[in-house]
């Protein structure tokens, strides 16, 4: 190191002795598909098809495929809203008793004015979107972790939906509502079902992949989906570049208060009427279809077909165990496997793509 | 939000070097303490001002000021020649300040080319399906870190897959590029070895080149000697050096960075100890403090 | 091959031969596994009838004492039956519902199941009575299943239980019970307490407990037993919940008294010690057994019980210090 050097100034930056420019191409196309999110998922899913496929000869009939869809698609599509915040960095653990939540409001609200149904499906996504706002709210306000407040919430709500249905309805279950005006149309709009080459499938299932589709747009084709990687991937360096973290965050519970409010409404004129300790622990499931398709817990990375993979995987299994006729006792073990599965294709997959 | 189509900065032309940023006697108090005082500091356009010291000697507090995280309380800060009180990073940014901070550059899991227009994204197409314009910013990723010399094989790969060097400079090619006039880099080598170093150290000579005033944070005197036009040691919150680089030798630097005599006196235990060739070290000079 | 030990390797065989004999001699004389086995479920022969498949749909959370009763009525039937049976169970509404349809899939020749969320269960059902397959309901659904076309039903009428268990509360000079609910919002157990609070001349309190979570429990109980010394009886809606309580009570002093709803194997004996005063049985396993027994009996002869108009009731049944010895036998092999 000569002192005397002239600043380096003169000379102008030579490019970095002759970087190969190759590499692009030998970079096969196996190994662009490994740095997909979603990919561990895909694999899985593949394989737990084959796999009952192979060993339930139910499962091969094109209207047990649609059952298998419509427990997906329930599950799914709040995954993929759950899916979104994970990706962003948060988690929201009362998205199963929200569920819940915007039906029993609905419900109640309807038959308490004897209004039209359309009006409490209105009043109940009011609801749901506040519930996701305040969580945001309750987390930016705070600062605490994002575990800690939608437990609370979760707590909340759970003991709102069995106070209120109480007080009410003097009864832990909502009343039918499926004579009141309405009903039917917006039974047509939530649940109804859809022939497809002479097989009946949900509605839900349509919408599902739908919302797959926007999920994904937004994620990777939109400044929000760019901002939603950011504000998980790392807060702070997001923030220096003027990503406006805490309005993405907020959008993102919202938008698993919309799911909620949906899903709520499939229930609701599905099945009529909704009792009010439904929905608890799912919200594990829906992280878990989220983890499942490649989502990682510590956020910043994931997708939004993995979540739909996630679930439709969680559908296969939650069914295929039945229509295989093994002994349900060990459902939550295979699931338990899947999970582990998961976890490790993903982490397997992370240092891949950390390695290059 | 810094828009796309901001001007951008045209490289000055030796001897019209007007300071773009002054620091006219600038101190800091917190609380009782006093964290900077005196502090006489002018950063021009196609110069590099090197801000050495040792841990605690008031670096930070002084990015702090400049950047807008912090407000100073004595003395002027002058930018283009108007005195300002900057609340936020947000306002020195509108003003052409950007910092590139050693850990908060960017987003690992992103791809480059993402990482490279976070906030500012580039977008075609009326509001409902209004998407991002991925070619234009591939493109322009690529043509902005060619400008700077960074040559990436994939723009598609996460940053966090990118050497520390890497990431630091793709950090000052996107500040370049969104309209910086003063960068500010806060021990951009700090955690680099040799190597990575030296590519850090090439961007900062090609940010100058384009004419940016660089204000370059570092407590390693032979990195700063390398690129800087402009020394300024600090030493417990005070300007103990406030060299031009003909004014100034790297053992000079040296000597300040380390504190002149308790270097002599590290020098004199090292000689007891065999095996340490006393001859090697650089010479102690011993100037008076400023 | 070397058959040479070294020291180490024989004090490793010596150590196996010892555990072998202290394993052969040190046997329980009674009770384990042993005990267990010897006591084989019941048999009646086997059908010689065409092999039909029955699916048994149940609201059951995993791992409850009860349905696992029901589970082996429905098996030592099916057995008898020449009938291959599929049990499922899902806790959530729409999953059961979905369960329903997954048989309708598999096109089995009957379908028995609870009615725990008729309004859920509505379109399935529908589904597979237009599909032809015959569908019973038991356990739950007493108010909904012959609006929903189900050929007969097989349960306990819970308010009714509630209300007998109310009286006898009355003639066992009760004053104030607390009826604790392990499960917020769980329709048949409202229906148990809603019952005893008609018929209870007394004070009844409805305590809310987190059934998951048995320490919960008992710290619950015992804070409201000593919190309200006026409390005489516990009045539990399951099993477990009923043993849990006699801990609580004890823990509170002792004075409070414990009966339940539900039996198994362990509140037999605590029938039989008095800790626990009285129990009132459904009978699980008549439950499951006729469910399947009946579908079986409808598809080789046409018959079912009760027309189509009346429920088949399998409780309330009472079990006191009095009776307990004639059902403990069976309570042991766990299908009582």
């Amino acid at each position: 190191m000569t002192q005397a050097a002239p600043p380096a100034a003169a000379t102008p930056p030579a490019s970095p002795a002759a970087a190969p420019k190759s590499r692009t191409a030998e970079r096969s196309l196996a190994r662009r598909a490994l740095a997909r999110p979603e990919i561990g998922a895909l694999v899985a899913a593949v394989g737990v098809y084959i796999f009952f496929f192979a060993v339930a000869p139910t499962f091969r009939q094109a209207d047990s495929f649609a059952t298998v869809l419509y427990q997906g698609s329930t599950l799914g599509i709040m995954a993929l809203a759950v899916s979104l915040l994970m990706i962003g960095g948060e988690f929201d653990l009362s998205a199963g008793v929200a569920v819940t939540s915007s039906a029993l409001a609905a419900s109640m609200l309807s038959f308490q004015l004897t209004a039209n149904v359309w009006v409490g499906v209105g009043v109940a996504l009011v609801i749901s979107l506040s519930v996701g706002l305040i969580n945001g709210l309750l987390l930016i306000k705070t600062g605490l972790p994002s575990f800690l407040v939608s437990l609370a919430s979760f707590l909340m709500l759970q003991g709102l939906n069995l106070a209120i249905t109480k007080l009410l309805t003097d009864n832990v279950a909502t009343n039918a509502i499926n004579d009141m005006d309405g009903f039917e149309s917006a039974k047509a709009v939530f649940a109804s079902e859809v022939t497809v080459f002479g097989v009946d499938v949900n509605i839900t299932v349509f919408y599902w992949l739908a919302f797959a589709g926007l999920a994904t747009w937004v994620l990777l084709r939109t400044k929000f989906g760019n901002w939603i990687f950011a504000a998980g991937g790392s807060k702070e360096s997001a923030r220096a570049v003027g990503v406006p973290v805490n309005l993405t965050k907020i959008a993102l519970f919202m938008t698993v208060g919309f799911a909620a409010w949906f899903v709520g409404m499939h229930l609701l004129f599905e099945y009529n009427t909704v009792q009010a300790g439904e929905g608890v622990g799912n919200e594990f499931y829906y992280i878990i279809a989220a983890v499942i398709g490649g989502c990682l817990l510590t956020g910043g990375y994931g997708s939004a077909i993995g979540a739909l993979l996630g679930a439709f995987i969680f559908g296969m299994v939650n069914q295929g165990i039945v229509y295989a006729n093994w002994n349900p006792d060990w459902f939550k073990f295979f699931v338990g496997v899947m999970l582990l599965l998961a976890t490790l294709v993903n982490l397997w997959v992370r240092r891949q793509a950390a390695r290059r | 939000m810094t828009t796309n189509d901001l001007t951008k900065p045209t490289p000055a032309a030796e001897g019209t070097t007007e300071p773009v940023v002054q620091l006219k006697g600038v101190g800091k108090l917190y609380g009782n303490v006093r964290a900077l005082e005196g502090i006489d500091l002018d950063v021009r356009p196609g110069q590099v001002t090197c801000v050495l010291g040792d841990n605690g000697a008031g670096k930070s507090t002084l990015i702090k000021i400049i950047s807008g995280l912090h407000q100073h309380d004595e003395g002027e800060y002058v930018v283009d020649g108007k005195p300002v009180r900057l609340h936020n990073p947000r306002e020195a940014l509108n003003l052409g300040i950007a910092t590139v901070y050693q850990d908060l550059a960017t987003v690992p899991l992103m791809p480059v080319w993402r990482n490279f227009f976070l906030g500012s994204e580039l977008t075609r197409g009326p509001w409902p399906i209004r998407r991002l314009d991925i070619e234009r910013m591939k493109e322009t990723t690529q043509t902005e870190l060619s400008a700077m010399g960074i040559h990436l094989d994939n723009l598609e790969q996460p940053i966090g897959t990118l050497s520390g060097g890497q990431r630091q400079s793709v950090a000052i090619a996107r500040a370049v590029y969104f309209g910086a006039r003063v960068l500010i880099l806060d021990e951009p080598t700090a955690a680099l070895g040799v190597k990575q170093s030296g590519v850090v150290l090439k961007y900062i000579a090609a940010a100058r080149e384009r004419g940016l005033g660089v204000i370059f944070i570092t407590h390693n005197p032979h990195h700063a000697y390398m690129v800087g036009d402009h020394f300024s040691v600090l030493r417990l919150g005070a300007l103990e050096l406030n060299a031009a680089r003909d004014d100034v030798s790297l053992e000079e630097l040296t000597n300040h960075m380390a504190g002149g005599t308790e270097l002599a006196a590290l020098k004199h235990e090292l000689a007891q100890v065999r095996g340490v060739d006393v001859e090697e070290l650089p010479e102690v000079v011993n100037s008076p403090s400023t | 091959m070397d058959l040479r030990f070294d020291r180490r390797s024989r004090a490793g065989l010596a150590t196996i031969a010892v555990v072998t004999v202290l394993l052969a001699t040190g046997c329980s004389s009674q009770g384990g596994k042993k005990a267990q086995d010897s006591a084989d479920d019941i048999s009646a022969g086997k059908a010689n009838t065409p092999r039909m498949k029955i699916a048994m749909i149940t609201h059951a959370a995993p791992g409850d004492t009860f349905w696992d009763t029901v589970r082996k009525g429905a098996k030592a039937a099916a057995a008898k039956d020449n009938v291959e049976l599929v049990y499922s169970s899902n806790p959530n509404g729409g999953d059961q519902a979905n369960l329903i349809q997954n048989a309708i899939n598999q096109k089995v020749d009957g379908i028995a199941v609870t009615l725990a969320k008729p309004g859920a269960m509505k379109g399935a059902i529908a589904k597979a009575e237009k599909a032809g397959i015959p569908v019973v309901g038991f356990n739950s659904g007493l108010e909904d299943w012959k609006s929903q076309g189900l050929l007969e039903y097989f349960g306990q009428d819970e308010n009714l239980a509630g209300q007998a268990f109310g009286k006898r509360l009355n003639q066992m000079g009760a004053k104030h019970n607390i009826c604790v609910i392990q499960e917020q919002g769980h329709v048949a157990l409202e229906a148990r307490c809603a019952g005893v609070k008609k018929t209870f001349k007394g004070k009844t309190d409805t305590l809310y407990v987190n059934g998951t979570d048995m320490p919960s429990v008992k710290s619950t109980i015992s804070a409201k037993l000593k919190q309200d010394s006026s409390i005489d009886y516990v009045v539990t809606l399951g099993a477990p919940f009923a043993l849990t309580a006699v801990q609580s009570a004890k823990d509170a002093g002792g004075k409070a008294k414990v009966a339940t709803f539900d039996l198994n194997k362990d509140l037999i004996a605590a029938v039989k010690s008095g800790d626990v005063q009285l129990a009132v049985d459904q009978q699980p396993y008549l439950q499951g057994y006729l469910s399947v027994d009946s579908l079986w009996l409808y598809k080789n002869n046409g018959n079912f019980s009760g027309g189509g108009e009346q429920p088949v009731l399998t409780g309330p049944a009472f079990v006191t210090k009095d009776n307990v010895e004639k059902i403990a036998k069976f309570a042991q092999k766990g299908t009582r």
